[in-house]
Order: C-alpha cells, then structure tokens, then sequence
C-alpha cells in the first residue's frame, strides 16, 4: 500500500459529501482497501448524516409498493395519501374495476342485439354498477380498519365523499364511453347518467343510518323493478324521458342538501 | 391532572341498559377496566375513543368535551378496538401507514418514518413486508397495538388487548403495555385479574354498566381481607377447590376454616358475587 491515508480533515469533507467526482473516487478506492482509514471516516460522519442515510435505505427497502391503481391516481394529480386511501377501497381495485367492464361489456353487447329492449338493457345496468361500487367503498362492512377510522382525525365523511366519487369516475367514465362508442351518439345512451347519480347519492344519504351494501342493494333492486314496470306498462325508455329525468335531477339535488346538513352524522356512530 | 373523566354516563341500546350511571377518573399510567363479558367495557371504551356518545351524563378527555372538540381528542388518541379489522392483503407496513393517513400524517417520509418506529416498538420489525393474512393471532393484535401508538398520542385505549393470548405472548403484552403506559394514560378493559394485579396502577371494577370499585390493584386485594377462609367444607357462595385439597371460601366464615391471604381475584369475586346475589343492589 502506498504510504497516503485519509486524513481527519480530508475524511470530514469526504463523509460530510463535500469532495467532488475524482476526489471522491480515489478516496474510495483507497478505503476500500485500508481498514485504518474506514474507520477514522466513520466516525467523521456527522450523527445526522447517518441518520438520514439509513432512513433512506430502510425507505428504499420496505416503503410500500404503490399498485397499478394507485400510481394512475398519482398520474391524474391526486395527491400520495389520498391515493392510498382511495385504492384500499374494495371497490376501488383490480378485480372490481374488471369485475366492472366485463359486466358493462355484456351490458353493451345486450344493447347490440335490438335497438330498443337492448339499449333499455343497457339504460338499466348501468346505473347500478356505481351504485354498487359506492356501497363496496365504505362503510363498517366493507372497511375492515372502519372502527380505527372512524376514532381517528380524518374526515369518514370526507373519505366517503372521496371513495365514492372516484367510485363514479371509474364506473359511470368507462360506462360513458362505452355508450358513445359503441352504441351511436344518440342521447339516449346517456340517459342512465342522472339516475346513476341518484342512485349512488341516495346511497349516500341512507349510509349515515343504515349500512351502504344493504341500502345498496335495496336502492338498485327498486330502480330495476321501476324500469321493468314503465317498460312492460308503456314504452321501453319511458323511464329516461324527461320527466324521469327532472325527477332524478331532484333526487340528487335533494340529496346533495341532506348530505351537507347532515355531514356531522357521518363522523361516529351516535345517530345509528 | 385527569385526563379522563367520566361522570354519570348512562348508554342504552334500546331497552337495555348497558351503562347505568357510570363514573370514574383515569389519568397518566395504565388504568384497567375489569368486569366479566357484558359489563360496559367495550361500550365505554368506544365512548372515549369518540365513536359513540352518552345518552347522558358527561365526558372529558384530555381536557376536552368530546361532543364539541371531537376532532381535537382524536389527534391526541391511539385506540385499539376489541375486534380489530385488518385489510388482511395489506403487509404490516402497508396497514399502518394506511391508520397513519387517517392520523393525518400527510408527508410522505416522516410518515413512514414513525411506521417504522410504532412497528418496531411492537417487535415486528422483521415481518413488517409480511401480509397480515399470514400473520398469527398474537402477531395480528401487535399489529393492532402499532397503529394505537401512532403520532404518540397522549391517551390509549386499548379493548381487551390480551384476549385469546397464550401465556407467553400474555407476558410479552404486559410487558409492552406497561412500557407503552410509563409515559402517557393507557385505559385497558381485560376481564383477567391477572392483568390487572400484573400491569395496572389503577383498577375500575365495573359490572352491569356501574362501577363498584376504583382504587389500586392492592386496595381491590384488600376488599376481601379477613373474608377468605380455608376448610375442609363448602361453604358460601362462593367456594371452590385448592390443589392442596382444602375449600377456598369467600365471604362468612365456615366452621373450623383458617383465614387465608386474599388475593386480587378473591376481591374481585367478592364484588361481583355481591351483585350476583343481591346484596348490594
Ligand atoms: N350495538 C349493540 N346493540 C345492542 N346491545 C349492545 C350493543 N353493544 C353492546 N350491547 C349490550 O350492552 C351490554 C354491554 O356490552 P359491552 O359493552 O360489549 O360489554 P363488555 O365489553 O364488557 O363485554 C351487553 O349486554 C351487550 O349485549
Ligand atoms: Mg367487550
Ligand atoms: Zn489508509
């Protein structure tokens, strides 16, 4: 070995990140062979420096994989901790969202088939795949950690809010475009849209009583028998005129008033 | 200084009555809640833990009216429920990061920073990439112990945190618990005496949704002195067998019986045998 070692001086600007590429580089190489040396740079890296390394390694070692879900969030700008929140939702992960397209395919091809039953097929399933998404995404039998959430400080009104709507958007968008797609630009094929928004906020309002995925249940169940009962009475799309839907339209802005005032109700379990 | 006080609670689910005018104080330490199953236990726990509220009486916590500060309480509470739900395809970084959120630890490394170090405190460290689903019972309710001590709250709550453990991983929990309460108000239920005499500075005694005891764990001892006799006949109420083949009684004394040193499940025993037929009520 040469005669050369790491100096206390030379060792504190090297530990401390402060000598540059070849600098760096030689000194390395000479430790990598010089025990001596190895040790007086070990104790020349300041305490907080080394902290701050091991905190890297463990986070590159055991941070959390994001899924795929997940890092699309990320991609559509919605912040780290709200994307967790949203993809730990049952109904907000990979089986479900492909549980979902392949139900709205067949209800689709059903559209294909005859133009008026079909697209009534079509008008009636649609609503009820947000719906039940929503009632999946929250609630005491759907969120295993419902109990630690509700006693911790964010909003369960919030994240039902958030769950839900992220809900929407990855039912009712694919379900949108399916429409336009594949069964023509008519308006009929977007007809669904309010009821769906009534369905799922109805859903919304009941939960702060009684659990989403019955309430869910119950709502979807009535909306089918309505639809069934207009289409055998008049005409098949008599449910998505007009007057349905202004009548959906109010539902959802009903609604939406009841479930501001009654947001408070959301946070424990006092009103159940 | 308190940090819970609770004063007059009555809470009733329909007819029943599952706390019937109950108060009591606990401040810095490990205060256990013991009484059998159907007591009140969980129901008061989840009163302070903010999920429920009383149908009357009051509560303050940390200071604070959980009716009007909610949200203020729960920053500064880690609450273990009696039946815990797990994301169970989470790992245990993944869960308690998960909790974190809801704590409001919004910055991504400090976040996983104090993961590490609540997992730690339980001595998960090395399974901490590990799913919860292949985790074992014991290892599940250390899981549920991490998230509780998330952004160090200053009052913990922790429903039944014992149960259904083998008697090493009993030892190994006290010895958390009691680590975990030297510096903060831990409230414990457990209907296990053993708990109580082994890590609590405090014991409210509850059953039927009141209190009938609140003191030390020695002071509960106490209640049965000069009341436990050793004979070679039942007698009383309450009496059972020894291993060295005498009757333990608590209560009146039997004839030609022995007084015997009581123990904290004697003073227990008397208390509630006290409800049981009547005599106190
Ligand atoms: N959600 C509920 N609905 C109806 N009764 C309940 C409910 N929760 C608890 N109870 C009743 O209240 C009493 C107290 O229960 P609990 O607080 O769970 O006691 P412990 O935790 O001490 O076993 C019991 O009689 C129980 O049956
Ligand atoms: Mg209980
Ligand atoms: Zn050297």
């Amino acid at each position: 070995m040469t005669e050369w070692h790491v100096d206390d001086e030379l060792a504190t600007r090297y530990s401390g990140g402060a000598l540059g590429g070849t600098a760096a580089a030689s000194v390395e190489a000479h430790l990598l062979a010089c025990e001596r040396c190895r040790g007086s740079v070990a104790t020349a890296v300041p305490e907080e420096r080394l902290r701050k390394m091991w905190g890297e390694i463990a986070e590159a070692v055991d941070a959390p994989v994001p899924g795929p879900f997940e890092r699309l969030l990320r991609l559509v700008g919605i912040n780290e901790p709200t994307a967790r929140l949203l993809a730990a939702a049952y109904s907000l992960r990979l089986p479900w969202l492909a549980a979902n397209a392949v139900a709205l395919l067949f209800a689709v091809l059903a559209a294909g088939i005859d133009d008026r039953w079909g697209l009534l097929w079509f008008l009636a399933v649609a609503p009820v795949l947000p719906v039940a998404g929503v009632a999946l995404a929250f609630g005491r039998g759907a969120d295993p950690a419902y109990e630690i959430g509700l006693a911790a400080p964010y909003s369960a009104f919030r994240l039902m809010l958030a769950r839900a709507a992220a809900v929407l958007v990855t039912s009712a968008g694919p379900a949108f475009a399916a429409g336009f797609a594949l069964l023509g630009r008519d308006w009929a094929v977007v007809a669904w849209l309010l009821p769906a928004l009534a369905l799922t906020a109805l859903t919304l309002v009941l939960s702060s009583r009684f659990e989403p995925a019955p309430s869910g249940a119950v709502l979807s169940l009535l909306w089918l028998a309505g639809v069934a009962a207009f289409a055998v009475r008049d005409e098949p799309l008599a449910m998505f005129g007009t007057a349905g839907q202004v009548t959906a339209l109010t539902v959802v802005l009903v609604s939406a008033a009841l479930l501001f005032l009654r947001r408070d109700r959301y946070q424990s379990e006092d009103s159940r | 200084m308190n940090t819970v006080v609770v004063t007059n609670v009555v809470k009733s689910y329909g007819r029943h009555r599952a706390l019937d005018g109950l108060s009591f104080t606990a401040g810095p330490g490990v205060t256990g809640l013991l009484g059998p199953n159907g007591a009140g236990k969980t129901t008061l726990i989840r009163m302070l833990a903010t999920v429920l509220a009383a149908d009357s009486g009051t509560l303050r916590l940390l200071g604070r009216d959980p009716s009007a500060e909610r949200l203020q309480i729960r920053r500064r509470l880690g609450y273990l429920p009696q039946e815990p739900g797990f994301h169970r395809a989470f790992t245990v970084f993944e869960f308690v990061d998960y909790v974190a959120i809801l704590k409001e630890i919004v910055d991504r490394r400090a976040r996983h920073d104090e993961v590490r170090r609540v997992i730690a405190e339980v001595g998960l460290a090395e399974v901490s990439g590990k799913r919860i689903r292949a985790l074992s019972g014991g290892m599940r309710r250390r899981v549920g112990i991490a998230q509780a001590l998330l952004g160090e709250p200053e009052l913990v709550l922790l429903d039944e945190p014992t149960a259904g453990l083998d008697p090493e991983q009993r030892l190994r929990f006290r010895e958390l618990i009691s680590r975990i309460g030297e510096n903060r108000t831990v409230v414990l239920s457990t209907h296990q005496t053993e708990d109580v005499a082994a890590l609590c500075g405090r014991v409210v005694v509850f059953d039927g949704g009141r209190c009938m005891f609140e003191g030390t764990p020695e002071e509960l001892r106490r209640v049965a002195e000069g009341q436990v006799w050793l004979s070679a006949e039942r007698s009383g109420v309450l009496s059972w067998r020894t291993g060295e083949g005498l009757f333990r009684n608590i209560g009146q004394a039997p004839d030609a019986a022995r007084l015997a040193e009581p123990t904290i499940e004697d003073g227990y025993l008397l208390l509630l045998g006290d409800a049981a037929v009547g005599v106190r009520s």
